[in-house]
């Protein structure tokens, strides 16, 4: 499989502060990548390189094969993070604008652009200005722009961010479908749950460094926190007895149930069913490492300090932010 | 360098500043509307007709001479007759100065035009010698008073005039002749006013020749001076003088012209540039297009707002000249290195206004930067009265072969009537062409890196890094 972005030693400062320092990765053609890490972590940077939008200081870049994005810039497809419309433009002539800029031919451009914003459901703004549109609206039609030309690369930078849950379902089965026909999509996000949800690989950034670079399944079992979330019948005192189980390290509470810590070379499967015999339940699950989880521990290299709290509060505080807004 | 790409957005810019109601009407109709406006208020002008005034006017005549021409000088018929004369006068001059206009005017319309013109008519009252003037007056000032209707207008006291006794004949050697005085009523017509008292000094005038018995007509004979018109001789012919409005006038609209339409592009240049980085529409475009495209576009994109505006006004201006039948002042080859200097002009300009656009967050933040600008638009107005006065001095030679402002000096000098030698003009453009790329060069850096920057404005300091680091 061919690469459709490969960037290996990649550095970029601005002045003395180092925004991306020395990025190695490939993203093979058709997958589905998402960039997280949390506010300027450097995915922007890293995109607007990707982009030729900035140039790096040293390091070598590649796009959909070419040595940069400028020879290959009508086949990508790009949503910005700040999103930018002309708003005295009407909604068609600003599509039409970007599709003419993005190579299309003016011959049936029209008609496409009619037919995305049918897709949308925004088929009656087609003569409105842009500023007249809501917030929401102007980032579907943002996100019309960039794949207008039906590009082979798409790269959304925080897509979703500023979206109701029903715009936010259809954005996301947009980008499905784009990544069914075979394109391949990039997309950043500082709230991982998102990133869960879509991806299949993600690449980690922090503090300008690449963190982590692994499928979704690959990530979850390397960072199995080997941890099972009971909720036992009888509370505190059934707790008690799960605790002399020779497998379990210890407990901890968490939110709504009981944290067990397994000790090392026990199997997950055997300790739960050892903990059943043990003692009746209302629920018992593996726990799944959140991608928070792994971010937090590889930050922190797995030692839970005040800064791993800390960061897991900052992220918590995105992620709620981002779930208060959709709701 | 995609072409394609660039004309794309140089469409989109010309479409976004130029098809809008606001320029349209401020820099196209106006001119337009000025220029088929100022013709038809001449022509009105010329064939208006102020109401006439018809009354009475009271002479009160001491040297008891004057009254006899005075009637014959103001009377209706002879009045009128002078009228037809001078309208006819004014149509024919119209003729010359503007042939086509009054071509409309034919003969028969001419004739009826004059035969409608409404004169003053007046009634001359003389007053007793030894009338109280004082007695007058208090007449017509219980006339204004009473603000009366008549219902026979002749009734209406116009004017009292009184005539010296030495007004046409000196009383002895050492003193003038004596003088007279009109008292008039309020809000009469100019032409009114202008009729009682020229047909007095006539009066008194014709008496005085009597009296120092010389011939009128001999003497005014003698006084007129005729001239067939001045030519200039040059290379090539001759052509006719060029008055002091010309010589003035061109050069100075020329320079002003060309710095209008140089910096209306650029201003909105710097608008629409500060616009797409605030709007943020800026990092979708330049997922499409490469910053240098895109200033590029934009730069050639305003260059035809600019154009257009030159069009117009340059059209109005030929117009002008032909209207008054001074098309030989200005040479078509001046047009060619009028536009020239523009296109140099308006680089220049445009590219500083790209960086300048580029490098802050909004127009507020513009204006520091945009004082060295300022400086340089004031220069050629600064400039203007020296070139203009020698054309050919050391000095304009030389501040017209420095960018940026030469453009506007040159094209001073070229349009001036005395024009400097072709190699002078061409050198200046080949100065201006490394001008231009130096601009363009600097703007493209600072356009680079300035686009995608917030945050603090920057200073002279801070462009200057950015350029070492594009």
């Amino acid at each position: 499989m061919t690469n459709a972005v490969s960037m290996s030693g990649v550095r970029k400062t601005f002045g003395r502060k180092v925004a991306v320092e020395g990025i190695d990765l490939t993203i093979p053609e058709g997958s589905m990548y998402g960039f997280i890490g949390p506010n300027g972590a450097g995915k922007t940077t890293t995109i607007r390189m990707i982009m030729s939008i900035l140039f790096p200081d040293c390091g070598e870049l590649s796009v959909l094969g070419k040595k940069s994005a400028v020879e290959s810039k009508d086949q990508i497809g790009y949503l910005p993070e700040e999103r930018g419309i002309y708003k005295k433009m009407k909604v068609g002539s600003f599509l039409k604008h970007m599709g003419r800029l993005k190579g299309l031919d003016s011959r049936g451009l029209d008609n496409r652009v009619k037919e995305w914003l049918d897709r949308v459901d925004l088929n009656e703004v087609y003569k409105k200005k842009c500023e007249e549109l809501s917030k929401g609206m102007q980032q579907k039609v943002q996100f019309i722009a960039s794949v207008l030309h039906d590009p082979d690369l798409i790269i959304l930078d925080e897509p979703f961010s500023g979206l109701d849950p029903v715009n936010m379902r259809l954005l996301r089965t947009l980008i499905d479908e784009q990544h069914t026909q075979g394109k391949t999509v990039i997309f950043s996000t500082h709230v991982m749950f998102q990133a869960e949800k879509i991806c299949d690989h993600i690449i980690m950034i922090h503090e300008g460094k690449k963190v982590l670079d692994d499928t979704l399944d690959d990530i979850r079992t390397r960072f199995d926190p080997r941890a099972i979330h009971i909720d036992p019948i009888g509370g505190e005192i059934a707790a008690n007895i799960i605790s002399q189980l020779p497998c379990v390290s210890h407990l901890h509470p968490v939110e709504s149930a009981i944290e067990v810590i397994l000790n090392e070379g026990f199997d997950t499967q055997d300790a739960m069913s050892a903990i059943l015999q043990a003692q009746p339940l209302n629920r018992i699950e593996i726990k799944k490492p959140t991608l928070e989880d792994v971010f937090i521990e590889i930050v922190t290299g797995g030692e839970k300090s005040e800064d791993a709290q800390e960061l897991r509060a900052t992220l918590l505080a995105g992620t709620k932010n981002e779930e208060e807004a959709s709701s | 360098m995609n072409i394609s790409k660039i004309m794309r957005v140089a469409a989109r810019e010309f479409a976004s500043t130029a098809m809008t109601k606001g320029f349209i009407i401020g820099a196209l109709v106006v001119p337009a509307v000025m220029a088929a406006v100022i013709p038809l208020v001449m022509i009105l002008a010329m064939s208006a007709q102020p109401p006439a005034d018809t009354g009475t006017v009271y002479i009160l005549d001491h040297s008891t001479e004057v009254l006899p021409v005075l009637e014959d000088r103001l009377d209706p018929e002879a009045v009128k007759g002078r009228w037809i004369e001078r309208f006819g006068d004014a149509a024919e001059f119209a003729e010359k100065m503007m042939p086509g206009v009054g071509s409309g005017t034919a003969e028969s319309t001419l004739e009826q035009a004059a035969s409608n013109i409404k004169s003053p008519i007046f009634k001359l009252i003389p007053a007793g010698g030894d009338t109280d003037i004082d007695e007058l007056k208090a007449e017509l000032r219980n006339q204004v008073s009473a603000n009366e209707k008549f219902a026979d207008e002749t009734e209406k006291l116009l004017a009292i005039v009184e005539i010296d006794i030495d007004a046409t004949r000196k009383l002895n050697e050492e003193e003038g002749y004596g003088a007279y005085q009109a008292f008039f009523r309020p809000k009469l017509n100019d032409e009114t006013v202008g009729e009682i008292k020229d047909g007095v000094r006539w009066s008194i005038r014709q008496k005085r020749y009597e009296n120092a018995d010389l011939d009128r007509t001999l003497i005014s004979e003698i006084n007129s001076i005729r001239a067939r018109e001045s030519k200039e001789i040059t290379e090539t012919g001759e052509r006719k003088e060029a008055s002091g409005i010309a010589s003035f006038a061109i050069p100075f609209a020329s320079m002003l012209l060309l710095l209008i339409a140089s910096m209306t592009g650029g201003q909105y240049l710097l608008t629409t540039t500060v616009e797409e980085k605030s709007n943020r529409v800026v990092e979708v475009l330049l997922s499409a297009v490469s910053p240098i495209e895109l200033m590029t576009g934009k730069i050639v994109g305003q260059m035809g707002v600019g154009l257009s505006l030159l069009t117009v006004y340059n059209s109005v201006g030929i117009m002008a000249l032909i209207f008054f039948n001074r098309s030989d002042l200005v040479s078509p080859l001046t047009f060619v290195y009028f536009f020239i200097f523009f296109i140099l002009a308006y680089f220049m300009f445009a590219s500083l206004m790209a960086a300048i656009g580029s490098a802050v967050n909004d127009l507020r933040e513009a204006q520091s930067l945009m004082t060295p600008v300022m400086i340089m638009m004031i220069m050629p107005y600064i400039f203007f009265m020296p070139v203009i006065r020698a054309p050919n001095s050391l000095f304009s030679t030389i501040m017209s072969m420095i960018p940026p402002i030469s453009p506007f000096i040159m094209i001073m000098r070229v349009s001036s009537t005395d024009a400097p030698p072709t190699w002078q003009v061409l050198l200046a453009i080949l100065i201006n062409l490394v001008g231009v790329l130096f601009f363009l060069w600097f703007a493209a850096k600072v356009f680079r890196v300035g686009l995608l920057m917030f945050g603090k404005p920057p200073n002279l300091r801070t462009l200057i890094k950015w350029i070492r680091m594009a």
